[in-house]
């Protein structure tokens, strides 16, 4: 995905321009709104999990999420996110150091913790026997919601994720994507402050995935909620965090926005494939004012562009001008990739690949 | 218990009792088996009452239904271990874990799930029973007390199990859970009184606690009761044994993720 797509797409996410899910009555906004106040943030220090005859699965992290900021976990599978989800949980504890959820202590302050915070894990956890409805009333029970409020809240939260029809139908037979939106729900019911979302897109089509970005966008946008969400897929990092982390065997490698990210690792490049094959010295002239040469296809010229140097409407406008036919011409940004790739040594597709060998050797 | 945790219990409780409702076969093991041991049991091993010595006032039928009572209370608690583990394998333990603030409920939660299908099993025992003739020769208070004790009994069960299940999360647990049960129960004075045993039997049911709950509940039947208060002592004690055995299954649990 291009970096221009990119900033669209999470313009989209976080914008007002969601229609993929019902959306609710702005009235309602306030009453699903997390509660006011309060420390939202994240706080992380040296936190380490190492299990029995196993690596560190988390190797001495530290990190800091802002309140109300969406913070994108990057990572091949096995590279530690979900044992950071689930410690920052309070479902595993660490063997060494400390956390922070919205104030409270993940090990001293375990009940705190869980009354603040809202998870959709990796696996939807339902019941198969039971209804969506059923289930929210549970999660309503389990988090303490006040009797007459839950009937409001279940209605609230069904029409939100687009599950009212199918409220009253056994979760066995709902599609993955309506297990996901009513995962999501069940972490919203107490209000969060801090919300966890563990791979919450993998294996949606790419609709549901839109639908769930737009709805995680939203949280953040309207109700100040502070999403941390661990993510294999770029794309989804790129659109939807404010900002974020790569942890790569159970080290964060690199955090920041994903914009400052991808500046760090390198300049955009353009490539142009002259319409003529003796062309090609005079189009790797013009495109020289922009930039220094890089590697290009065999048919084409490509340079890295300075940064001062202008940007690909000015290379089309001197290609132009200069009267030259261009077969094709094309403008790659750095993406997530190239930072994982810059700073592990092999890309994410490649990383996940060797952790899963790691895993089937051990 | 506070508000929250008594809200955690109720609502796993009532998630329990939904899911027996919508799947009755899940009723019918604890239900079967002890109404099939009472048939067997107390009808044809019936002539027993005639050995010398059997001196059980309420008569063989009653003589069984306490024990099958107390066999369906336990193994009702057992049941439910059954589904506590299910719930760690499938991975809807985590949802309860993460969502409720005091994870402590969620056992007695369990444990309400529990009496609820408990009750419709001893119902169903104690109609048949009464179909079959059944004497009662205790007051209210007596057979008050009679099905107070199997509660406990049935506390006993599932916190048992429940350690059980916590420990291992998996349903491949079972027969752990099961078997220690049913030794127990078996090594007491099931077909005849403690006074007609002989050998390593009479030595075992001697030192069983589980003895002195089945033939208190069979004196609480036929209002003959000897030693009520050192069979409740007996099973509180073993529901506070057992209850730090669950809690520290939970923390088990707890630890593993």
């Amino acid at each position: 995905m291009s970096a221009a797509a990119a900033e669209h797409d999470r313009a989209e996410c976080r914008g007002d321009d969601a229609t993929h899910w019902p959306r609710v009555p702005v009235g309602l906004v306030t009453t699903l709104g997390v509660m006011a106040g309060g420390d939202n943030s994240i706080e992380v220090e040296g936190l380490v999990r190492e299990f029995k005859k196993g690596p560190r699965a988390v190797d001495g992290i530290d990190l800091r999420v802002e309140p109300g900021e969406i913070y994108g976990f990057l990572g091949p599978n096995g590279a530690g996110k979900s044992t950071t989800v689930l410690m920052l949980t309070t479902l595993l504890p660490p063997t060494a150091g400390t956390a922070r959820v919205a104030g409270f202590d993940v090990v001293k302050e375990g009940p705190s913790v869980r009354r603040t915070i809202g998870a959709a894990l990796q696996e939807a956890a339902l019941d198969p026997m039971l209804t969506g409805r059923e289930h929210l009333r549970l999660q309503a029970a389990l988090q303490g919601i006040a009797r007459d409020e839950r009937r409001a809240r279940e209605q609230e939260l069904l029409a939100r994720v687009g599950l009212s029809e199918a409220a009253d139908r056994k979760v066995k037979g709902y599609s993955g994507g309506m297990k996901r939106r009513l995962d999501l729900a069940l972490a919203l019911v107490h209000r969060p402050r801090v919300l966890f979302l563990d791979e919450p897109t993998t294996g949606l089509d790419p609709q549901s995935r839109s639908a769930l970005w737009e709805e995680v966008g939203r949280l953040a946008r309207d109700e100040g909620v502070t999403v941390f969400l661990t993510t294999q897929y770029l794309e989804e990092a790129d659109v939807l965090a404010d900002r974020v982390g790569i942890i790569h065997r159970g080290r964060i490698v690199a955090e920041g926005t994903p914009s400052a990210l991808k500046a760090d690792v390198g300049r955009s490049t353009v490539e142009a494939i002259p319409a003529e094959e003796d062309e090609r010295a005079r189009v790797a002239e013009i495109l020289l004012r922009f930039g220094d040469p890089t590697q290009a296809s065999p048919k084409g010229v490509a340079v890295q562009l300075a940064n001062s140097n202008g940007s690909l409407a000015d290379v089309v406008r001197a290609l132009d001008e200069a009267k030259l036919a261009i077969a094709n011409i094309q403008l790659h940004a750095p993406t997530l990739d190239d930072v994982f790739l810059a700073k592990t040594g092999t890309s994410l597709e490649g990383a996940a690949e060797d952790d899963e060998q790691d895993s089937d050797a051990e | 218990m506070n508000g929250r945790g008594l809200s955690v219990t109720l609502g796993l409780a009532h998630r329990q009792m939904t899911l027996l409702i919508k799947n009755p076969s899940l009723l019918f093991p604890p239900m079967l088996f002890p109404l099939m041991n009472f048939l067997a049991f107390a009808g044809g091993l019936s002539r027993l009452r005639h050995v010398p010595g059997f001196n059980y006032p309420g008569g063989y039928t009653a003589f069984q239904f306490v024990f099958v009572l107390l066999q369906s209370a336990a193994f009702g608690g057992v049941f439910m271990g059954f589904g506590i583990a299910r719930d760690f394998e499938n991975g809807f333990a985590r949802r309860l874990l993460v969502a409720a603030p005091h994870r402590s409920g969620l056992i007695a939660g369990y444990w309400l799930g529990a009496v609820f299908r408990w009750s419709l099993v001893a119902t169903m025992l104690t109609i048949v029973a009464l179909i079959a003739g059944m004497p009662i020769g205790g007051s209210g208070v007596d057979i008050f007390g009679l099905y107070a004790l199997a509660l406990l009994v049935n506390l006993v069960g599932i916190l048992w199990a429940a350690g059980i299940a916590m420990r291992f999360r998996t349903v491949q647990a079972g027969p752990l859970m099961q078997t220690p049960v049913f030794m127990l129960l078996f090594l007491a004075p099931v077909y005849v009184p403690l006074a007609l045993l002989q050998g390593w039997i009479h030595t075992l049911a001697s030192v069983n606690p589980y003895t002195l709950l089945l033939e208190e509940g069979r004196g609480l039947l036929a209002g003959t009761p000897l030693h009520t208060a050192s069979a409740f002592l007996i099973a509180f004690g073993l529901v506070g044994f057992f209850l730090v055995w669950s809690l520290r299954g939970l923390r088990i649990a707890e630890r593993a993720g």
